[in-house]
């Protein structure tokens, strides 16, 4: 008699009790640290009734702030479209002096605190900066004003295109580019045609993942902003301005609204997650002829 | 179109990758461009269709220059990887290169559909007309990126080591059909491959390269029966390699000694002689006058049609290496142990000078067993 084989492999699989010992701290960690402030924010805005949640999302300078992130994530992202595309098809497909430099140039922002590139701006464009005299004379306000909250929130939103593009177009190199060429298409149509649905979707994910750090950016823009309200909040600055003035249902109010916009790319990106996953295995079935 | 290469160089740093090559394609043939691997055989090619830039030399297309820019040379290129478009059709694959034409210059929808089904006709594979490439088998796609190629109707066409991403079986029903294909269009082509066997069986010429240099330019016979160099006796077919010396128009070999006319100045140098396995005898008993060497069988192995056996010969230990047919090997009731004499029929003799510009892989030293 021959033993009953073992419904599951135990070399690949560990036993049930481990298994469900590490799921439940998994769980654990992620209920506490993730889910509870998600519900916390909801609970803390609504808390005071509806009323004072739609008066505080209403607030003229709400409203401003809103208006100043969306004007920002308007700039940073084809911005950093454009520049993430650039960059990553030259260090993706040609081989040139400074390659490597440039490479740490664009995780520059991930490196530094963002306090201290919003510093920098500063030292740069302010009044008592490099530029500050010159840019005084010419009447053109950077600092404490709204091109300096673009400049910023561009900065820290630089490497999420690019590194997203860069691994992607290296892996597919340059082989369909060189087919289009042979075969007498231009350089543009071959971008247009060939290289930009080959990388549409690392695109889409890093156009998501930027624009969800521009909107929430702090650091670098709470230091170039100077905090006037109605014309240089973004919203986490009218966020944090709201709660030290222990407008604390006003505060969580706006943070919901953050939070929703977070939910949404969050929902976007596992989208584009599936459905990428789903386009590299197609079915065949159904076309057999 | 004839395809003219007039002394061509390129260098990638310190890398030589061609030196001066020159090479005249005639209209309408099948080339080959055979050498292992680093010899420059791909670098040519991709300069031919203008891939890559030569820093020296020039490339006439039935003897004007060609053009500057890939794009305008209308030449048909077939990757090894097949470069197809992943996220288009086979449909859309075929007619890229004529969507792509100026307006003025490109046909009208009606046109494309028919050019592309007459391709696919072509290729056999209408139904696949509309699937993704990723659908497709190695095969099938290596025939779609031939068909993409021709839809421009190329004036030459390139093929980068083609058939060598396929398994043996696919690779054998392609080239064949390759070279029917061939016969049917007419279109001048040149394919790299380092595959011995592809290039003697499908091309009407053969270009034998190493280290970025031509070792020699013939039919598939002529490379393959009068070798040139050294290098392309080894690379082509199996080789037995005896080492000895030339003096006054006689070279010894162990214990080989035959006449070398054309090596009569030569004074006690090193010389190199090559055999193909299937250019020895076995006999029996010695031959009077030198002419062969005594060896023992010790393996035996049964390849299909062909027995091949190695043998170690008594005096120095070297090895070699013999081919012969089964009807052969069974009327001479060889058996593993027997002491036989071997008698080259053909032997080619390059003196060592030859030898050192042209070295031999290592691993082909001392026996002969090729490629």
């Amino acid at each position: 008699m021959s033993a009953p084989i073992p419904k599951t492999l135990s070399t690949t699989t560990e036993p049930p009790l481990i298994r469900s010992a590490l799921l439940g701290v998994a769980l654990i960690f992620l209920s506490l640290f993730l889910f509870l402030p998600l519900v916390a924010v909801f609970y803390e805005a609504l808390r005071k009734g509806i009323g004072v949640y739609l008066a505080a999302i209403s607030d003229p300078y709400a409203l401003s702030a809103i208006q100043l992130t969306l004007l920002s994530v308007a700039f940073a992202v084809p911005l950093n479209m454009v520049f993430g595309i650039a960059a990553a098809w030259a260090i993706a497909k040609f081989e040139f002096w400074g390659k490597s430099v440039l490479i740490t140039l664009i995780d520059l922002p991930f490196a530094v605190s963002p306090v201290i590139a919003g510093l920098i701006y500063v030292l740069l464009f302010g009044a008592q900066g490099w530029l500050g005299p010159w840019l005084a004379e010419q009447n053109i306000k950077i600092i404490f004003a709204v091109p300096g909250i673009v400049l910023a929130t561009v900065f820290v939103t630089v490497p999420f295109i690019a590194r997203e593009l860069i691994p992607l177009m290296q892996a597919q190199g340059t082989e369909e580019e060189e087919a289009a060429l042979v075969l007498g298409a231009s350089g543009w149509i071959t971008f247009w045609r060939i290289t930009l649905p080959n990388i549409k979707w690392g695109l889409m994910y890093g156009v998501v993942l930027c624009t969800a750090r521009a909107m929430g950016e702090f650091g670098a823009v709470s230091v170039v902003s100077g905090h006037i309200r109605g014309l240089t909040n973004t919203l986490p600055l009218h966020i944090e301005i709201l709660y030290n003035e222990y407008q604390f249902a006003a505060a969580f109010a706006c943070a919901s609204l953050l939070t929703l916009l977070a939910l949404v790319i969050l929902a976007i990106k596992t989208l584009i997650e599936h459905y990428t996953s789903t386009q590299r295995q197609p079915s065949s079935a159904g076309e057999t002829a | 179109m004839s395809i003219d290469i007039q002394g061509l160089h390129k260098r990638f740093g310190n890398f030589v990758a061609l030196e001066n090559i020159n090479l005249e394609i005639p209209a309408g043939q099948l080339v080959a461009l055979l050498g292992p691997s680093g010899c420059g055989k791909t670098t040519l090619l991709r300069i031919i269709a203008g891939l890559e830039t030569a820093d020296e030399g020039n490339i006439l297309f039935d003897g004007e220059q060609a053009s500057q820019h890939a794009r305008d040379r209308r030449v048909g290129f077939v990757f090894q990887h097949y470069a197809l478009f992943q996220h288009m059709t086979v449909f859309e694959n075929i007619a890229f290169g004529l969507r792509v034409r100026p307006r003025s210059r490109r046909p009208s929808e009606t046109q494309i559909r028919a050019k592309v089904h007459e391709l696919l006709g072509l290729i056999q594979l209408e139904w696949l007309a509309p699937r993704y490439p990723s659908q497709l088998s190695g095969g099938q796609r290596q025939r779609i990126a031939l068909a993409r190629a021709l839809a421009v109707e190329p004036h030459v066409l390139l093929l980068d080591e083609p058939f060598g991403a396929l398994d043996t079986k696919v690779r054998k029903e392609l080239r064949r059909w390759l070279r029917r294909l061939h016969d049917e269009l007419h279109v001048t082509s040149v394919f790299v491959t380092h595959d011995q066997e592809e290039a003697l069986e499908v091309s009407d010429q053969i270009v034998v390269m190493n280290h970025g240099r031509i070792e020699q330019i013939g039919t598939p016979e002529e490379v393959y029966d009068a070798p040139a160099t050294p290098f392309v006796y080894q690379f082509l077919g199996n080789i037995n390699l005896f080492h000895g010396r030339a003096h006054s128009g006689w070279v010894r070999l162990g214990g080989l000694r035959l006449q070398a006319p054309e090596y009569q100045d030569a004074q006690h140098v090193p010389a190199m002689a090559y055999v193909r396995p299937h250019d020895i005898d076995l006999l029996r008993e010695p031959e009077d006058g030198d002419t062969t060497i005594p060896a023992r069988i010790t393996r035996i192995s049964i390849l299909g049609s062909l027995v091949r056996l190695e043998l170690l010969q008594t005096e120095d230990g070297e090895i070699t290496e013999v081919e012969m047919t089964r009807e052969r090997f069974a009327a001479d009731q060889l058996k593993t142990g027997d002491l036989v004499f071997v008698k080259p029929r053909h032997l080619r003799v390059f003196l060592q000078e030859e030898e050192n510009q042209t070295t031999p892989l290592p691993h082909w030293q001392g026996h002969g067993d090729g490629i």
